[in-house]
């Protein structure tokens, strides 16, 4: 288990590293004089001076590498050339509603598409079964700028159960908070509850005719006991790789629902970016972005080897 | 007149307030095209309109009866600012929201157009204009306990006039030199009658020398610190800014808020929607629709600019550049101007609003002129795009915009009325930033775009003058890079004259040779609007020092000064 883990984290390393390259290249794919680019109407000669000392462009490319990411690793990430606000700070300040939005989604997602999964897989093609799975079905082809405006509608303006917009940090004030999390997280969690409910209700499927689930039944034990302490486990494994994957793509991907429920996350902090050309910005927010995915994928390689230790051993 | 009713030399009345604001900034940027919410905003900027009528009779925005003090205001504006400091950053009118709670301006605009004194008691000229002497009022302290004098009015000028951002726009000004510990001079390059709009505008605004300090010293974004109703309290950009009331404000009993917030919220039918739902009291907004959504419904109070008359409205069009094939041959810009069906366009973007111009002054202005602008002409049209395709081939071009759903339908609906007279057009949906920077340096054919508010026409000087067009390549503030020794000769007549007739022909003048030399191809005016709850109260019922009621609702902005909360 120990080598495994370490060999991933080895990986992640390389991986992690390649990223930082990448990253710190972005600037030096634009063509022309990047500062010119970069600056474009806001080319004064104070913001070239504080540009070309953050990036040392006059310096080889191995040595601007170096201080850039000895800047990363020293928490400087820079500066926006249009607030003038450090990213450092954009970072920590989006990251947190990144955050809450995919626990509020996937702990709603978790929480509808497993129980709805673990019923319908015990009576396949049962009326229940085909509601359910019709149902997921359409909530694939509902995206959030559909569903939010819905809900906006409906639990924000007539029934005022909700704010129509804005973010509350939970450090400020957590009721709020939450209050402020519930809609912006709603909108997100319905292509989730599809995608989850979809292939944990195929692999349960899979898994309960297995010869294992009919030496069970054969055991007398019951239905649900056979359901949760046999089939469910074995039946994670695409659930977790896929949850590995929107996860990700869900850091800095809320762009539509933070831009709707006017919340300065990451995915909005960074499309803001991109149209006022926040070089800086762009760089801080896909450096960490890239970083967190990879760690989240690690950490789903280590929930592989504990729901199946034989993983390690592959 | 200054506030003891003594004359203080004025030319004449002057309505708008933006100077800088949405356009003078030199390579600033500017604000794209109708319906564009999202975010640089810069060159052009606030300020067109007075209150709708409404508000002006009284019946919205205004309230003069006893105000009650206490409580928050929640303001939804369509986007945020990029700083608070006058020389570096770009205010659109959400800046001037900003601006106006921890700031003053020297000079505001009163709701009759003319121009009246706010931290300052008088600005006299000497004869010619080249000199002008500014008197401030005594005992005002900024938020640091500083106070306000006249060494830090000179520093401000100092600043702005070093800025790169600012100093283009106040390259008539020498200097700033310090009369006496009230009084300043102001010492122009040439003749300047105009002046006093001028400081109603970003330039206008003191801030301490505290945050001039700090901006030298390195920090590109002090905290700002100003004479203002409200002392800053916390700035999380795009996600709300908030100032707590000054206990010491020098204009007595104001303001009568203890909090105000302003929450960007960028997707118009959210910020509809958050008002809706209680989660702001105020929103503004360009979209027409919102102006027909909320009219005659008694819960809400609707502030438009409609009905404004007074200098200059924030214009929607099309800029072609007249140095780039094939818009440098006049027969293609007037095939284009003479192949669009204004009626049918009108009756697609404008939701019945009216909001259709055929030059830059409204039916009502003082400027106001039959320009002769093209009207429908498709048959014409044709004519012109055949003559030009047997000399110089079929006339092909980009039409350029940002990514906005409406200036996306507008492309595409000129695309085809285009198409129909003969030329070929492909639309580009570029981000903001490009897009500004190309129209500087004059990489486009054709682009959406929406400028020229100001409180009188002079400030647009720099966008329309010969000596500020540039080859394609260059910079130039000319972004049409339109060059009419005309409109240059008119210009200068307009800010150096202290005639009124003879200022008015001149922007009369102005305005018929944009008709025919055609770098803009009008689309309409700008419908800013305010909403607001029953809750909120006399938002553009502002009321100057002098005692003269201010122009309440200026192109998307106000004063906080004046507001207070009922219940």
């Amino acid at each position: 288990m120990l080598a495994y883990l370490a060999k991933r984290l080895g990986q992640l390393v390389v991986v992690g590293f390649i990223i930082s390259i990448l990253v710190f290249l972005l600037v030096h794919l634009l063509p022309g004089d990047p500062t010119v680019v970069i600056l474009g109407p806001n080319d004064t000669a104070h913001n070239r001076a504080l540009l070309l000392a953050q990036l040392g462009l006059n310096k080889p490319l191995y040595q601007q590498y170096w201080i850039w990411i000895s800047h990363v690793f020293s928490g400087n990430l820079g500066e926006s050339y249009v607030t003038h606000e450090s990213v450092g700070h954009i970072i920590a300040t989006g990251f947190p509603i990144d955050l809450e939005l995919i626990i509020v989604s996937q702990v709603v997602a978790f929480a509808v598409a497993i129980p709805l999964a673990l019923f319908t897989a015990r009576r396949p093609n049962r009326p229940v079964d085909n509601v359910a799975t019709t149902g997921t079905f359409g909530l694939l082809a509902l995206p959030p700028f559909v569903i939010a405006p819905v809900f906006v509608a409906v639990f924000a303006v007539a029934l005022k159960w909700f704010p129509a917009t804005g973010y509350t940090s939970f450090t400020t004030d957590p009721a709020t908070n939450i209050h402020d999390m519930i809609l912006p997280g709603l909108a997100l969690t319905a292509a989730s509850i599809a995608v989850y409910y979809r292939l944990l209700r195929s692999d349960l499927i899979s898994t309960l005719q297995e010869d294992f689930i009919t030496m069970a039944r054969s055991k007398g034990l019951s239905n649900r006991y056979i359901m949760m302490r046999h089939a469910f486990r074995p039946s994670t494994f695409s659930l977790m790789a896929a949850a590995g994957v929107n996860i990700g793509a869900l850091l800095a991907g809320t762009f539509i629902v933070e831009y709707l429920f006017a919340m300065n996350g990451l995915g909005y902090s960074i499309v803001v970016a991109v149209q006022q050309r926040d070089y800086l910005v762009i760089q801080g927010i896909a450096l960490v972005v890239a970083i967190a995915y990879v760690v989240l994928q690690f950490i789903v390689d280590f929930l592989f080897t504990v729901v199946d230790p034989r993983v390690t051993r592959e | 007149m200054d506030e003891g009713g003594n004359r203080m030399t004025m030319p004449e009345p002057i309505s708008r307030r933006s100077f800088l604001s949405r356009s003078a900034v030199a390579g600033g940027a500017v604000l794209l095209g109708a319906g564009s919410a999202t975010g640089l905003a810069a060159c052009s900027s606030s300020s067109s309109s007075t209150a709708g009528t409404k508000a002006q009779s009284g019946t919205a925005g205004i309230n003069h009866g006893t105000p009650k003090r206490g409580g928050t205001a929640i303001i939804g504006n369509d986007a945020d600012i990029d700083g608070f400091y006058p020389p570096s950053n770009h205010w659109d009118n959400n800046g001037f929201l900003y601006a106006n709670c921890i700031y003053d301006p020297l000079m505001a605009v009163a709701a009759d157009g003319s121009i009246q004194p706010y931290l300052c008691k008088s600005m006299t000229p000497n004869a010619d204009y080249t000199v002008w002497t500014m008197t401030l009022r005594p005992g005002i302290q900024f938020h640091d306990g500083s106070a306000l004098d006249a060494t830090v009015v000179k520093n401000n000028y100092d600043a702005l006039q070093a800025s790169l951002l600012t100093g283009l726009a106040l390259k008539f000004l020498k200097n700033v030199t310090v009369v006496d510990s009230m009084t300043v001079n102001f010492n122009l390059n040439e003749p300047y009658v105009p002046l006093p709009a001028g400081l109603a505008t970003q330039v206008g605004y003191m801030v301490s020398q505290s945050m001039i300090d700090a901006e030298k010293g390195g920090n590109s974004n002090p905290t700002p610190v100003g004479t203002g109703p409200f002392v800053y309290s916390s700035w999380l950009p795009n996600n709300h800014f908030t100032a707590v009331r000054n206990p010491h404000y020098w204009r007595s009993g104001y303001p009568y808020l203890d909090q105000i917030t302003f929450r960007p919220i960028p997707d118009h039918s959210q910020r509809v929607a958050t008002l809706q739902s209680g989660g702001v009291d105020l929103i503004v907004s360009t979209d027409p629709v919102t102006i027909t959504q909320f009219q005659g419904q008694s819960s809400y109070q609707v502030v438009d600019s409609l009905s404004d008359t007074l200098g200059e409205p924030d214009m929607s069009f099309i800029m072609l550049n007249c140095l780039a094939a094939p818009m440098d041959d006049l027969r293609i810009r007037q095939a284009l101007a003479k192949g669009i069906n204004y009626p049918a366009f009108a009756k697609l973007f404008d939701s019945g609003l009216n909001l259709a111009t055929t030059g830059l002054f409204p039916p009502g202005s003082k400027y106001f002129s039959q320009t002769g602008y093209p009207t429908y002409d498709p048959a014409a049209a044709k004519a012109l795009v055949k003559a030009y395709t047997a000399e110089k081939g079929t006339p092909t071009f980009d039409l350029a915009t940002v990514t906005d759903a409406r200036l996306t339908r507008v492309t595409q609906v000129l695309q085809s009325m285009w198409q129909a007279i003969g030329c070929k057009v492909n639309l580009q949906a570029i981000e903001q930033a490009q897009l500004i920077s190309n129209t500087i340096v004059g990489n486009y054919q054709a682009v959406t775009y929406e400028q020229f508010a100001a409180p009188d026409p002079s400030i647009n000087y720099v966008w329309w003058s010969t000596t500020t067009v540039a080859p394609v390549g260059k910079i130039a503030l000319n972004f049409a890079r339109n060059s009419d020794p005309q409109i240059e000769a008119a210009l200068v007549t307009g800010r150096s004259s202290s005639n009124p007739s003879d200022v008015i022909a001149a922007y009369q003048k102005v305005n018929e040779r944009l008709a025919v030399d055609l770098p803009y191809l009008w689309l309409g005016r700008t419908s800013w609007s305010a909403v607001a709850d029953s809750r909120i109260q006399n938002f553009a019922g502002t009321i100057l020092p002098g005692g003269k009621p201010g122009k309440g609702f200026d192109n998307g902005s106000f004063f906080s000064t004046q507001i207070w909360m009922e219940g």
